[in-house]
């Protein structure tokens, strides 16, 4: 029974469903986003087709940032739930949380070290520096994508609290931030979890909630052996979800990672037909 | 009355008749009409939204389009009216390209006529075009945009291109926002996507020698 648990627990249902919520949602918000950027081009005007034209794309647009917004909202509270208060804020430090820490300045720099052959690779903990990263970006994106589409979801009410010429300023910001979420998410975080040697063709840690052991050995070694150290690393380990779950989960990933690539390819085709300025 | 006095005071009134009123396409209540305020539109700070010159002003208002150059021509009842080979047969397009980027124009498909009138084409500063400041967002704007009030109004519609040198004066912080977030945006990508090719490549490194990483 033993050899069959080859992974290792990693995230709860919650991460789980908040993960695959942000994926739909960031997903509808880059389709119905980019049909309206490239909606000069036959490209934008027939991905807007597929919702309806330009009013219902913008209107989806704008229903699926609130959801976005309302999501991230709940990812807050959870957050100030989930922090131990009695022991703040030494409680945000240590290798569990996704807290950057000096040890994370380490782990770049060490990293960035073994890339160019100078150093061994090296010993990652429960989350590594470009796992918070991917986590934090997810926060500043938010910030800055969802004050300035607040400020864009209704700009007659916006302009009676600051001056309408800001909406000039938002959109810009708006734009520039989308682009930049859209293509750090179509390449170096497809790339970075699911096409690198040890995860391809696809990593479904985040979908089953469990990491493979042998990958957790190459990326995460200093975590198993805090568990073994702590006596948890035999409670840790499941065996791996039934097969058809996981044909699902690999039909479903690939999916997202057609389409992000798809708009990827597209936009950057399409976009010296862009004449915005 | 005889009917020679009523003919000189028809012709009279013809006369004295505002020229700025011969390019009407609307009524003349349009024309002399200042809009439409609620009480915050007419608070002190709000005269900004009106200012027919806008000048230097400090704190987030300097950040703002105050410095914008204005032409002499946009004060003229006929903005055309010093250009030489100005026809109104000529598209607007033909000499007016950087103020066909813009949202309005592109994406939804407005033409300049719908906001700047027939012809003659008024200047934006002169006192009786539909496109004045104390009018622009309840005889312009409010066409589409329901309630649109002045601050709406200073909207850019033709805005600058953001990261032209020239923009730094005139709007500076759409230049400086706009800057920081491409470096932003730049520095990301000038990282991760040579970086994660890199580390894509030393995995290979890794696999081919067939020896463990860790040290």
């Amino acid at each position: 029974m033993a050899d069959e648990r080859t992974r290792l627990k990693r995230f709860t249902p919650v991460h789980r469903l908040w993960h695959l919520g942000l994926i739909l949602v960031f997903m509808t918000l880059s389709v119905t986003g980019i049909a309206w950027m490239f909606f000069e081009t036959p490209w934008g005007r027939g991905l807007a087709n597929l919702f309806g034209g330009y009013v219902n794309v913008l209107e989806i647009h704008r229903t699926a940032g609130l959801v976005m917004l309302a999501g991230f909202t709940s990812h807050i509270l959870y957050m100030i739930y989930r922090i131990d208060w009695k022991g703040f804020p030494r409680s945000l430090l240590g290798p569990e949380t996704l807290v950057f820490q000096w040890v994370d300045v380490k782990g770049f720099f060490r990293h960035l070290g073994w890339v160019f052959g100078l150093n061994k690779l090296p010993h990652f903990d429960r989350w590594s520096w470009w796992e918070k990263f991917d986590y934090w970006a997810v926060w500043w994106g938010l910030i800055i994508i969802g004050v300035t589409g607040l400020m864009l979801y209704n700009p007659v009410l916006t302009s009676d609290y600051m001056p309408g010429w800001m909406l000039n300023v938002a959109l810009w910001v708006h734009r520039i931030e989308a682009v930049l979420a859209m293509g750090y998410s179509f390449t170096a975080h497809f790339m970075i979890e699911h096409w690198r040697l040890g995860s391809f063709p696809f990593n479904a840690a985040m979908f089953d909630g469990t990491l493979d052991i042998e990958e957790a050995k190459h990326d995460h070694p200093e975590w198993i052996a805090r568990l073994e150290k702590e006596g948890r690393l035999n409670e840790a380990l499941v065996a791996p979800p039934p097969v058809p779950l996981r044909i699902f989960y690999f039909l479903f990933g690939y999916s997202i990672i057609f389409l992000g690539l798809f708009l990827l390819v597209f936009a950057i085709a399409n976009a010296a037909l862009l004449t915005l300025f | 009355m005889s009917i020679g006095r009523t003919i000189i005071c028809l012709l009279v009134a013809l006369l004295l008749t505002s020229p700025a009123f011969g390019q009407a396409t609307g009524t003349p209540k349009d024309m002399a009409g200042t809009g439409y305020y609620r009480d915050q539109d007419t608070l002190p700070g709000a005269i900004r939204f009106y200012s027919q010159l806008p000048g230097g002003e400090g704190g987030l208002w300097g950040l703002g389009p105050s410095r914008q150059k204005i032409r002499r021509s946009s004060f003229k009842m006929d903005a055309h009216d010093e250009v030489a080979d100005y026809s109104p047969e000529v598209r607007c397009k033909k000499c007016h390209i950087p103020q066909t980027k813009d949202l309005h124009y592109l994406r939804m498909g407005i033409t300049c006529v719908q906001c700047h009138r027939s012809q003659p084409v008024a200047g934006v500063y002169h006192y009786y075009s539909s496109l004045n400041p104390i009018r622009r967002h309840a005889y312009v704007c409010a066409k589409c945009h329901e309630g649109a009030t002045p601050s709406f109004a200073s909207y850019m519609v033709h805005e600058p291109n953001p990261i032209a040198p020239e923009t730094r004066g005139s709007f500076p912080l759409f230049y400086y926002v706009v800057w920081f977030m491409l470096i932003l945006a730049s520095g990301v990508f000038l990282f991760f996507l040579p970086y994660t090719a890199l580390w894509w490549i030393r995995e290979l490194v890794a696999k081919l020698k067939g020896r463990p990483d860790h040290g």
